[in-house]
């Protein structure tokens, strides 16, 4: 049993169908690409698998659960995170206070209007091995605005991780990003992929090719194909595109 | 006998203009069988009809006579909604179409397919750089192998464009000032000569 599963979705808008028959399966340990051209159906697939979205039919599995229909909220309580494609961030708050509201530690008390987070140091401790994680050890105090947009992203990377999530989902992570940024997030997340279990969705198939165990891609709201990065080179048109010189 | 995929029987649409006098503007008619799941491949210039004969097909716009049966279902008879569980049209990316609708849906039929038998993809964004290309043409042979009817709409303007249908389909229509022709292979479709025309420099490929 795959640690997420989806089978058989099916989504439409109105007269619009967005997804047909979807089926994808993700594996414990292992990082899962999804990729496809623009208005393919990524996001909406994304949205559909994190609860965002409730599919017209099929069904959502995780660790063997029925979790189709669930609010968002329920899902990320099973411990399912996920990045959005546009940032979610508290601009006007420091990069550690960013990750503390996020923290399980802080959370857990949180109920006291009283209690003040900042000074909960299970909490901080927590905070800061995360930051060190994602590259960010000595910037706890920054305002999390005056980040340059590489440091944004993997601030958020570590929202996302604050909550120990046994599944990773990061949408668009290389979005805005120049090659710089590209290579480094490109860092950050091979040494995540130790860990954690991750689906990332991605447009830019050079960054996805490099770091995906599978990859499905996904076209006219469909799973065109899916394989290991290998077996997706073997096609002849992947070779004579600029894919195939990377490879 | 088995019910052939698409039965397209007597098939005319007529666009005309006027009140009083009623002008014809444009007349598309067609008349073919498909029996077996096959990739077809359509051509024809722009607004030959290729779209429309697309849309009575997929029942979002209706004929002036005639019948389009899919998989042995009137497809003009199945409930608006369901219709793309018969034949699914897949637009070109700037296309906002919505269906003409007559009949309330409770007079309509259910479909009797949950996924679509016939998919019409309507002139595909071909990418030769991306490599998305091989997983598309990859995927039209995994619907054949799965039964299903692929209508491949390309407006070949690149060398590569004529490879692919040379390639991938089993049959052409060319569509023309709305007539509907037919060929069972690449050859043969060549031997037309308005198909020679259309395709310019491209027929040497």
């Amino acid at each position: 049993m795959a640690l997420f599963e989806a089978t058989h979705l099916h989504k439409r808008f109105g007269d619009q169908v967005v997804l047909e028959d979807v089926t994808l399966s993700f594996e414990k340990g292992q990082l899962s690409g999804i990729m496809g051209p623009n208005g393919a159906g990524k996001s909406t697939c994304f949205n559909v698998l994190t609860g965002h979205y409730k599919p017209n039919s099929g069904t959502v599995t995780f660790e063997g659960r029925d979790i189709t229909g669930l609010s968002p909220r329920l899902i990320a309580g099973m411990g399912i995170a996920r990045s959005f494609q546009i940032m979610n961030l508290f601009d006007e708050f420091s990069v550690l206070e960013n990750i503390l509201v996020a923290v399980p530690q802080s959370i857990k008390r949180s109920f006291n209007p009283f209690h003040d987070i900042c000074g909960n140091s299970e909490a901080i401790d927590k905070a800061e091995s995360i930051l060190a994680r994602v590259g960010l050890k000595g910037k706890e105090n920054l305002i999390a605005s005056s980040l340059p947009y590489g440091e944004r992203r993997a601030l958020e990377i570590a929202v996302a991780l604050a909550s120990d999530p046994k599944l990773l989902f990061l949408d668009e992570p290389t979005q805005g990003l120049g090659a710089d940024g590209t290579a480094l997030l490109a860092d950050l997340i091979s040494e995540l992929k130790r860990d954690y279990s991750i689906v990332i969705i991605e447009h830019n198939m050079d960054f996805l090719f490099s770091l995906a165990d599978t990859i499905s891609v996904i076209h006219w709201g469909q799973v065109i194909t899916t394989g290991s990065p290998d077996e997706l080179r073997e096609n002849e048109w992947v070779k004579a595109s600029s894919l195939g010189e990377v490879a | 006998m088995t019910t052939p995929m698409l039965d397209v029987r007597g098939l005319k649409k007529v666009y005309s203009q006027g009140l009083i006098q009623k002008r014809e503007t444009f007349r598309l008619e067609a008349d073919f069988t498909i029996k077996k799941p096959q990739i077809v491949g359509v051509m024809g210039p722009n607004g030959s009809g290729k779209t429309t004969l697309f849309e009575l097909i997929t029942g979002s716009n209706r004929p002036t006579s005639g019948t389009v049966m899919c998989a042995g279902q009137d497809i003009h008879n199945v409930k608006y909604r369901s219709r793309d569980r018969l034949a699914i049209h897949y637009h070109q990316s700037y296309q906002v179409r919505h269906f003409s609708k007559t009949k309330p849906s409770f007079l309509l039929e259910k479909p009797i397919s949950d996924y679509p038998m016939i998919h019409l993809f309507d002139e595909p964004q071909f990418n030769t750089q991306d490599g998305y290309i091989g997983f598309m043409l990859d995927f039209f042979k995994r619907l054949r192998a799965e039964s299903r009817l692929v209508f491949l709409c390309v407006h070949p303007n690149e060398p590569f464009h004529v490879k692919i249908m040379r390639e991938i389909c089993d049959r052409y229509i060319f569509v023309q000032k709305g007539a509907v022709r037919h060929a069972d292979t690449y050859d043969a479709l060549l031997d037309d000569i308005d198909v020679k025309d259309y395709l310019g420099a491209l027929a040497r490929y």
